[in-house]
């Protein structure tokens, strides 16, 4: 849907064209416009579907199967007979959207007895769930994060204090809250960081106390991240693991390059994970013990073994 | 010959409209000049629409003819009932909720976005304020639909192949677990999805019963140091230094708490069902963590990190 359109394959274009009708026999006019920005498609490719599904018939009834004409701009479409209903959701589409529905609902603000919950109890009743215990969502969250939404949608500013890992401090900062997300069992929030001057994502259960400073600031439009995709940035460097079978959930657990080894005899696997902070490696790393190996890069090979060494000190010097 | 998005929408316009079943050649007499004329080019141009319908959703019926002239031959139709979505008439409020629910959870999802355009929604927002990442496993709405419909399906988990009743999908803590009666070793069982190997297989035509009042959020343990617990726990006694203290009193609770020394240091009593996801959790802290007793779990922590690098 973006850069030099390419040519839709039929199969792409049959799909659309079976959920575009539906919805333009309901209405009976719509112009090109609407219709193209509602379906991701631009306006040439919308009235060539659309002339092509006007010719489309069997004999005797040419040219009546999909009574639709497009004029100066406008879709017109006759007494509908056929794809007056869109086709019925499949098996992935029927679980995304329980799924995405089940997730809002775990989400601040969300209102069972409002239009989520209604909608929600309907779909679940078409696919067959007698009840809601075949899929459950739970987004555990820090009672916290309700506070950053409410300044996020207020556009308050916040005095945080905030427990960084990878120095094991904390500190004071002044933040303007923008997105609140969860992934892979925490929640993070975006927000225009003072000390920085950048937007920064901080990890909402590390937030020590969040108090209002009583301002409050346009946000900047510093681009946000994305939820999913924020912390796999090119820009970060990279090490090289060798995980055993006992270790492989750790890329399960945290982004990875694609380009993971199959595995070898033993079951163990090569892959590089972009690391965010040396403190995360080496907590990763102690974690795994002998389940793993840091390949690359070597400098914090040595980091690794020093923290070990820290750690075990602790052990022996307590009952010396 | 015709564009191929006209052949395939005549296709599906046949045989939605057909009284009876059709065969191969009654359905290229009626579209005339759009499928080739030798009969092995038209049978794999069929093949290929055939394939192209049903990759789309559209359920393509089939009989075989078992008696008379055409025995053996196949004949085609789509029953408009199982082609059509019904039963799911929903406000215009309600599909925007859902829309905005997509739009927060899974929002660059192409199924979801087409599961929208068949409720009548409009185009997925990229961005919402507040959203949660979801994650993605191929198995996940076959699964659904085998919960839904009580369907037991075929799997294979830590080496062994399963028949497993699926009761109920939970997402907890980032993770997708299924929690299911395994057939083969006669009890409850939860499977982590992601640590499923290889394809999972609906077994078409069983049934079983799912037990009253079940709730998969009760199966699944809350806490992975609790996995494998039996009714009596054992506690490990932990040291914490005055700098990690405070995140790890609010995380186990004040109750955990055994002594606060004068040094801001805390010991508490942390349950250790299971060792290596306790190991796991003492090892996030670094040194700002000691296992005091017992002395074998002590003495595992500290071969562990022995054979760190090693």
């Amino acid at each position: 849907m973006s850069g030099r359109p390419k040519p839709r394959p039929a199969e792409a274009r049959l799909r659309r064209l079976l959920v575009m009708l539906p919805w333009l026999m309901e209405r009976g006019e719509v112009t090109v416009a609407e219709a193209a920005e509602r379906f991701a498609l631009t306006e040439d490719d919308v009235v060539r579907d659309l002339e092509l599904a006007a010719m489309c018939g069997l004999p005797p009834f040419v040219d009546e199967l999909i009574d639709v004409f497009v004029d100066d701009g406008v879709i017109v479409v006759g007494v509908p007979r056929l794809f007056t209903r869109p086709l019925r959701l499949n098996a992935v589409e029927a679980f995304e959207l329980l799924a995405a529905g089940r997730a809002a609902m775990e989400l601040p603000g969300a209102d069972a007895s409002g239009p989520l919950g209604r909608g929600l109890a309907k779909l679940a009743t078409a696919l067959g769930e007698d009840d809601t215990s075949g899929v459950r969502i739970e987004l555990d969250r820090p009672d916290i994060a309700d506070r950053l939404v409410a300044a996020a949608s207020a556009n308050e500013e916040l005095a945080i204090d905030y427990w960084t890992a990878s120095r094991d401090e904390t500190t004071e900062r002044r933040i303007v809250p923008r997105q609140v997300f969860a992934d892979r069992g925490e929640w993070y929030v975006s927000a225009d960081d003072d000390r920085s001057g950048e937007v920064r994502t901080f990890r909402v259960d590390r937030i020590l106390r969040a108090a209002p400073t009583g301002r409050t600031v346009v946000p900047s439009d510093a681009p946000l991240p994305t939820p999913g995709t924020w912390f796999a940035d090119e820009s970060v460097r990279r090490a090289v693991l060798r995980l055993s079978p006992a270790a492989v959930w750790v890329l399960e657990r945290y982004p990875h390059d694609d380009d993971v080894s199959a595995p070898d005899a033993d079951g163990w696997v090569t892959a590089r994970l972009p690391v965010a902070s040396e403190q995360w490696l080496v907590r990763t790393m102690l974690r795994l013990g002998p389940e793993a190996r840091l390949v690359e890069p070597g400098d914090l090979r040595d980091v690794v073994t020093a923290a070990a060494g820290r750690v075990l000190a602790r052990y022996r010097d307590s009952r010396s | 010959m015709a564009d191929r998005v006209e052949r395939l929408t005549n296709l599906l316009a046949l045989l939605l409209e057909t009284r009876e079943p059709l065969s191969l050649v009654a359905i290229a007499d009626e579209m005339t000049g759009q499928y080739p004329d030798g009969e092995s080019a038209r049978r794999a141009a069929f093949e290929r629409d055939k394939a192209a319908l049903r990759d789309i959703g559209v359920p393509i019926e089939q009989e075989i003819m078992s008696g008379g002239p055409s025995a053996g031959q196949t004949r085609y139709w789509i029953d408009r009932a199982r082609y059509e979505m019904r039963g799911l008439e929903l406000d215009g409020d309600e599909a925007r909720a859902l829309q905005v629910a997509m739009a927060a959870t899974r929002p660059g999802s192409t199924s979801g976005q087409e599961a929208l355009w068949k409720l009548g929604a409009g185009l997925l927002d990229r961005s919402a304020p507040v959203s949660a990442v979801l994650p993605d496993l191929p198995a996940l709405p076959l699964l659904r639909d085998a919960v839904a419909r009580r369907t037991s399906v075929a799997l294979r988990y830590r080496d062994l192949d399963r028949t497993v009743d699926p009761w109920g999908l939970v997402l907890r803590d980032g993770f997708w677990y299924l929690v299911a009666f395994d057939q083969s070793r006669g009890e409850r069982r939860t499977f982590r999805i992601d640590r499923i190997e290889g394809d999972v297989r609906v077994l078409d035509g069983t049934s079983f019963e799912r037990p009253e009042g079940f709730d998969p959020r009760e199966a699944v343990p809350t806490d992975p140091k609790m996995i494998g617990a039996t009714d009596v726990v054992p506690d490990a006694r932990v040291l914490i230094d005055a700098v990690r203290a405070p995140a790890a009193v609010a995380e186990l609770g004040e109750h955990r708490v055994v002594a606060r020394h004068a040094d801001g240091s805390v010991e508490v009593d942390v349950p250790c069902a299971n060792v290596p996801a306790f190991r796991s959790w003492v090892l996030g802290f670094l040194e700002h963590a000691e296992v005091l007793s017992p002395e074998e779990i002590r003495d595992d922590v500290v071969a562990w990190l022995e054979a760190v690098g090693r």
